[in-house]
């Protein structure tokens, strides 16, 4: 039956409405949920606050799990999904550099615009700072292609990448997850509590 | 009483979360493992082969080819060999054990033309016609009694004598012209000099089309 979209259930004009809801629905969460705080979310860093790790965690394992059983029950077709190509190199150190201004500015992309949003000062130089970056990027595109293509390993999951079941990955990942913020909590719980 | 109980239990949510999250991915791994169904679903291709319209007949053919009907593709499932020797006028030769060639998939799964399978008796196309719509192809049909009915109805048409309805008569004098159409002489139709024989048509020219592949669906973060 699903996805629905590409097996025309629902027809393809639909995609920029339903993204356009689910945009919005995904912003005012961020929003509720204190995540267009910088200071929250640079939490993490510092061990003072691990709700981003906790929130971003319990998505993907509900959602992957939810996915498992909808694709065992016939209601999905797995093998319909987009799956992110994997660029390694450029993965790598762009997950580096996301990091490093993860930390610096307070914010990751999209809570930045969320930020913004509600007229955060810092989330407006962020938004700033992407877009000179985008320009740059783009600018000096022809320089950083070979880096931008590198390490190309085609529409690949960890699940293929090391030949294991879907369902061992998940439930391991699971336990990590669940692993994660126990140790997360010990750690807040030891760290001086920021006021914020 | 009952509130404060459930306050109590509701201070360890953290907890009881993790443990249902743990739970349910674990059950993920006590799932028994099947087959997974592919094609069309087994109630649809029982439809399928029970409805009238899966065959045609010869005389139904013969019909849709002598009207020049574009849309009818004649698929010969027999080796190559036999569809060598005598095939239906227009017919392309796909034997049964290459109908599942990646090559021919643009023949068999095509929405432009109306396919008709044929062999020496229905066995075959029948064959062929149940691996493709278990696939989901549409528009095939299989030649009802195959080569053979089509020799003994269109191309040898049994004579009716006096005593058979009106009905039987058309039929017969629909087939002789449909043999004569496909290159049969007949004493009693034979002028003085006999026309010369019609060039053996080539088969059909199909321009296959090309499937798009399914457009990998775009996304991301």
């Amino acid at each position: 039956m699903g996805p629905l979209i590409p097996n025309e259930i629902i027809p393809a004009e639909w995609n920029s409405i339903f993204a356009l809801v689910i945009g919005i629905a995904f912003g005012y969460i961020l929003e509720s949920s204190g995540f267009s705080s910088s200071r929250k979310l640079a939490g993490v860093f510092y061990g003072y606050d691990f709700a981003v790790l906790k929130v971003f965690f319990t998505a993907a394992l509900v959602s992957s799990i939810g996915i498992l059983y909808m694709d065992y029950m016939g209601y999905l077709d797995l093998g319909a999904l987009y799956v992110h190509p994997t660029y390694l190199k450029g993965a790598l150190i762009g997950g580096g550099i996301m990091g490093l201004g993860f930390i610096t500015g307070g914010f990751c992309p999209g809570t930045s615009i969320c930020a913004a949003a509600i007229g955060k000062i810092d989330a407006l130089v962020y938004v700033g700072g992407i877009l000179i970056g985008i320009f740059l990027f783009s600018e000096l595109f022809s320089r950083f292609e070979p880096l931008y293509d590198g390490g190309f390993m085609g529409y690949i999951t960890i699940m293929d990448a090391f030949e294991i079941s879907p369902y061992v990955f998940v439930f391991a990942f699971t336990l990590l997850a669940v692993l994660s913020f126990v140790i997360a909590d010990i750690v807040r719980k030891r760290v001086k509590k920021v006021v914020y | 009483m009952y509130n404060r109980k459930l306050a109590k239990l509701l201070t360890h949510s953290y907890q009881i979360l993790a443990v249902i999250l743990i739970l349910l991915a674990g059950g993920l791994l006590l799932l028994p493992s099947y087959e997974k169904h592919e094609g069309i679903e087994p109630e649809s291709l029982l439809a399928n082969a029970i409805s009238p319209e899966r065959y045609i007949s010869s005389d139904e053919l013969a019909h849709k080819i002598i009207s020049g009907d574009p849309s009818i593709l004649v698929i010969d499932v027999r080796d190559s060999e036999r569809f060598e020797s005598y095939s239906i006028p227009g017919a392309i030769n796909i034997p049964l054990e290459d109908i599942l060639d990646e090559e021919n998939e643009e023949y068999l799964d095509q929405a432009a033309y109306e396919i008709v399978l044929c062999s020496d008796d229905n066995f075959y196309a029948d064959q062929a016609w149940i691996l493709c719509n278990r696939l989901g192809y549409k528009n095939l049909r299989v030649l009802q009694g195959g080569m053979q009915d089509w020799f003994n109805s269109v191309i040898n048409p049994p004579q009716p004598d006096e005593k058979m309805p009106n009905s039987e008569h058309e039929l017969y004098s629909f087939r002789k012209s449909a043999s004569m159409f496909f290159g049969v002489a007949y004493e009693d139709e034979v002028k003085a000099t006999p026309p010369a024989p019609k060039p053996s048509p080539k088969p059909k020219t199909v321009a296959p089309v090309k499937k798009k592949k399914k457009k990998m669906p775009e996304g991301g973060c």
